[in-house]
C-alpha cells in the first residue's frame, strides 16, 4: 500500500468532494488552498495536523507548506473555537468607544476567557483587529458576519443563537 | 455637492441589476466595449483617477505598464482588492453592500482595457455579508450575459491585514503565506502566477463606469489638479455623525468634519487621522488643509484610504500609539527583522509608559528605533511601525511626559 492511501482521511466523502472542488475552482489548483482551509475550519472549528496533511495530499502539496499557511492566517486555529466564534474589534475606533468594557462583558456573559470555549462547545470569543465597521464601534461579529455595535443587550442576546 | 459613487444611495434596491441598469448602469461598459483597450486606458489617464486603496497611484498609468497581449501572450488578470482592513476604513464595505454592480461594471471595464479574460474579486473573509451580496450580483450579471467578455470569480481571505498589500494579496491568492514580495518585478509585469496582473481597489474600480459614460475630462474637472473626481471618506471616532461622506478631491478637512456633524458635543478637537491609523495625525491648525493625495503630503501625512478617525481631548496619545503599534505587531508578516522586532519593542515600550514605568530613555529610544525601521524594510507596514513610534510623541509630547515619572530624557 502506498504512503498516500495508508492515511485514513479525516474527512467525510462529501467533504472530500468539496475539497477536491477547490482544486478546480480557479485556473491553478493552489489558488483554492485558502478557500479549502476555510471549509475545514468551518467544519471542525479548527485545523488539526491530520486535516492539514490530507488537504496537502489533495492539493499535491507537502504538509509543511499547508501547515505554514494554517499558522499564518488568524482565521485558522489549531485549537477549537466555539460553534459561534465571536469577534470583538479592538482597533483604534473601537477602542475609543470602549471595546475594553465590552471585552469584560463578553467574558462575564459567556463565562469564559478569550479564546476559550464554553463547556457546551457553543461559544468562544476573542478580540479582533479592525473589522471594517468603525462607524459601528465597538464592532462585534459572529462567524465572519457583522452584528453591529456591541452593547450589553447585544451580547446578552448572543445566548439565543442556535 | 457632486457625488459619483454614492449618488443613488437613497435607492433601496440599488444592489439589484434592474435598478442599477435603470440608473445608467452598464452604459459605461457598453461604451468601453466600442473602444479599443488603448483608448479606454487613455480616457482613464485623462480622468486623473488615482488609486483609492491607499497609495494614490494614477490608475491609467498603472494599466499602461501591462505588456500588451501581442508582446507578452497568455493570460492576464485584474484583481479587485476588497481586503479593506486598515483601522478607520470601511468605505469599501459600504460600496460592496450598496453598489455591487458599480464595482462589477468597473471591473469589466478594467479587464477590457488590459485584455483580461478572467478576473477576480478578493474579499476579506470577515465581509461574509458583502461576499453574499456580490455573489448574488455576479450571478445576475452572468445571467444577463454581461460577463461574456471576461469571467469573474470570487475568493475570500483569512483574516490577515497584510493580505491587502497588492503583492501579499497575490501570494494569498496563490495559497501561500501573505508575505509581501520585493518588487521589481511589479504585478503588472509578473503578478498572479507570474502573469501580468492589475490590482485595483474597490473604490477605484467603482469610479470607472462614470468615467467611461461621462468622459475622463468631466471626471477630472470635479477634482483638484492631478486628482480627479471624488473620494469617499469613512469617518469614525469622536464625531456626531459617523458614516461615509463622498466629497470632491481637494475638499477641505474642515468640510468633511462638518459633514460628520463636527466633534461630539461638549468636546474639543485633539487630532484627526486622515486616512487610517497608518497615517500620522493632523491637528486643529490643519483644518483648512486641502484633501487630495498631493496637497496633504505638505502636512507630513497621507490621504491613505480615507479612513478618518477624529479624536477629542479625552483621547490619550500614548494609548493611541500603543493601540496602533499593537495592531502592527499582530499584523507584521515577520519576514523583515526591523519590522518584526521593531513593532514588538515599540509596543513593549509604549506599554511600559502606559503602566507608569517609563524611563527617561523611552522617548528618544522610540525615535531612534523608528528612524532605524522606516525605509529599511520590504513594505509600507514596516515603514509605518517607525512612523507611528515617532510621530505621536512628537505631536503630543505632554501626553508622554506626564506618564513618565522621572521626566524628560537627559
Ligand atoms: C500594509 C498595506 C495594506 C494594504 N491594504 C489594502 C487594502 O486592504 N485594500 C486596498 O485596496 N489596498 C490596500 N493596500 C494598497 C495596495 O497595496 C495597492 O496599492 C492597492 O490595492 C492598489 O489599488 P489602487 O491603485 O486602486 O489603489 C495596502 C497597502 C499596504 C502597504
Ligand atoms: S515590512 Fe513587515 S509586514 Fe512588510 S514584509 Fe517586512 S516584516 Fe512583512
Ligand atoms: S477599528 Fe473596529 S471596526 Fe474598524
Amino acid at each position: 500500500m502506498s504512503a498516500k492511501t495508508a492515511v485514513k482521511s479525516p474527512f467525510s466523502p462529501e467533504q472530500e468532494k468539496a475539497l477536491e472542488g477547490w482544486t478546480k475552482a480557479y485556473p491553478y489548483s493552489n489558488m483554492g488552498l485558502v478557500e479549502a482551509l476555510r471549509s475545514v475550519q468551518d467544519w471542525n472549528r479548527m485545523i488539526s495536523p491530520e486535516a492539514a496533511a490530507r488537504v496537502g495530499e489533495i492539493f499535491g502539496l507537502p504538509f509543511n507548506r499547508v501547515w505554514g499557511v494554517v499558522n499564518f492566517f488568524p482565521t485558522f486555529t489549531i485549537k477549537p473555537t466555539g460553534k459561534f466564534r465571536v469577534g470583538l474589534c479592538h482597533g483604534l475606533s473601537c477602542f475609543l468607544k470602549g471595546s475594553d468594557k465590552m471585552e469584560s462583558c463578553l467574558e462575564k456573559t459567556l463565562g469564559v476567557k478569550k479564546k476559550e470555549v464554553t463547556p457546551d462547545g457553543k461559544f468562544s470569543w476573542e478580540p479582533m483587529e479592525c473589522l471594517g465597521a468603525c462607524e459601528q464601534a465597538p464592532a462585534l461579529q459572529v462567524n465572519d458576519r457583522l452584528q453591529g455595535a456591541a452593547t450589553e443587550q447585544l451580547i446578552a442576546k448572543l445566548k439565543d443563537l442556535k | 455637492m457632486t457625488k459619483i459613487l454614492t449618488k443613488h444611495f437613497d435607492e433601496p434596491k440599488l444592489h439589484e441589476l434592474e435598478t442599477y441598469k435603470r440608473l445608467d448602469g452598464y452604459k459605461g461598459l457598453a461604451k468601453a466595449l466600442t473602444m479599443t483597450p488603448a483608448d479606454v486606458t487613455a480616457e482613464v489617464l485623462k480622468s486623473n483617477l488615482r488609486g483609492l486603496g491607499g497609495a494614490g497611484f494614477p490608475t491609467g498609468a498603472k494599466w499602461g505598464t501591462v505588456p500588451p497581449p501581442d508582446k507578452v501572450p497568455g493570460p492576464r488578470y485584474v484583481v479587485v482588492n476588497a481586503d479593506e482592513s486598515e483601522p478607520g476604513c470601511y468605505k469599501d464595505r459600504v460600496l460592496l453592500t450598496r453598489a455591487p454592480h458599480q464595482l462589477i461594471e468597473g471591473l469589466l471595464i478594467a479587464s477590457h482595457a488590459i485584455g483580461a479574460k478572467e478576473s477576480f474579486i478578493f474579499v476579506r473573509g470577515e465581509y461574509q455579508n458583502q461576499y453574499d451580496i456580490v455573489e448574488k450580483a455576479l450571478k445576475e450579471a452572468d445571467d444577463a450575459g454581461l460577463t461574456k467578455t471576461c469571467s469573474i470569480k470570487l475568493m475570500r481571505g483569512a483574516g490577515a491585514y497584510i493580505s491587502g498589500l497588492d503583492t501579499a494579496l497575490l501570494e494569498t491568492m496563490e495559497g501561500k503565506k501573505a508575505w509581501p514580495r520585493q518588487p521589481p518585478p511589479f504585478p503588472t509585469v509578473a503578478g498572479l502566477m507570474a502573469k501580468p496582473t492589475v490590482v485595483n481597489n474597490v473604490e477605484t474600480l467603482s469610479m470607472l463606469p462614470f468615467i467611461l459614460r461621462e468622459g475622463g475630462e468631466a471626471f477630472a474637472k470635479i477634482g483638484s489638479p492631478k486628482n480627479g473626481g471624488t473620494v469617499v471618506f469613512s469617518v469614525s471616532g469622536h464625531v456626531e455623525k459617523e458614516g461615509i461622506y463622498e466629497v470632491p478631491m481637494g475638499s477641505k478637512l474642515r468640510d468633511v468634519l462638518e459633514l460628520a456633524g463636527g466633534v461630539r458635543k461638549g468636546h474639543k478637537l485633539k487630532a484627526v487621522i486622515p486616512g487610517g491609523t497608518s497615517m500620522p495625525p493632523l491637528l486643529e491648525k490643519d483644518l483648512d488643509l486641502t484633501l487630495d493625495f498631493d496637497a496633504i503630503r505638505a502636512a507630513g501625512t497621507f490621504l491613505g484610504a480615507g479612513g478618518m478617525i477624529v479624536l477629542d481631548e479625552t483621547a490619550d496619545a500614548v494609548e493611541v500609539a500603543h493601540n496602533i503599534e499593537r495592531f502592527l505587531t499582530h499584523e507584521s508578516c515577520g519576514q523583515c527583522t526591523p519590522c518584526r522586532e521593531g513593532s514588538f519593542w515599540s509596543e513593549e515600550i509604549l506599554e511600559r509608559i502606559l503602566d507608569g514605568k517609563g524611563t527617561a530613555e523611552d522617548m528618544p529610544n522610540l525615535t531612534r528605533m523608528g528612524e532605524n525601521i522606516t525605509g529599511k524594510v520590504i513594505c509600507a507596514l514596516g515603514d509605518t511601525v517607525g512612523v507611528i513610534a515617532r510621530t505621536w510623541q512628537q505631536k503630543f509630547p505632554e501626553d508622554f511626559k506626564k506618564r513618565i515619572p522621572h521626566g524628560q530624557a537627559s
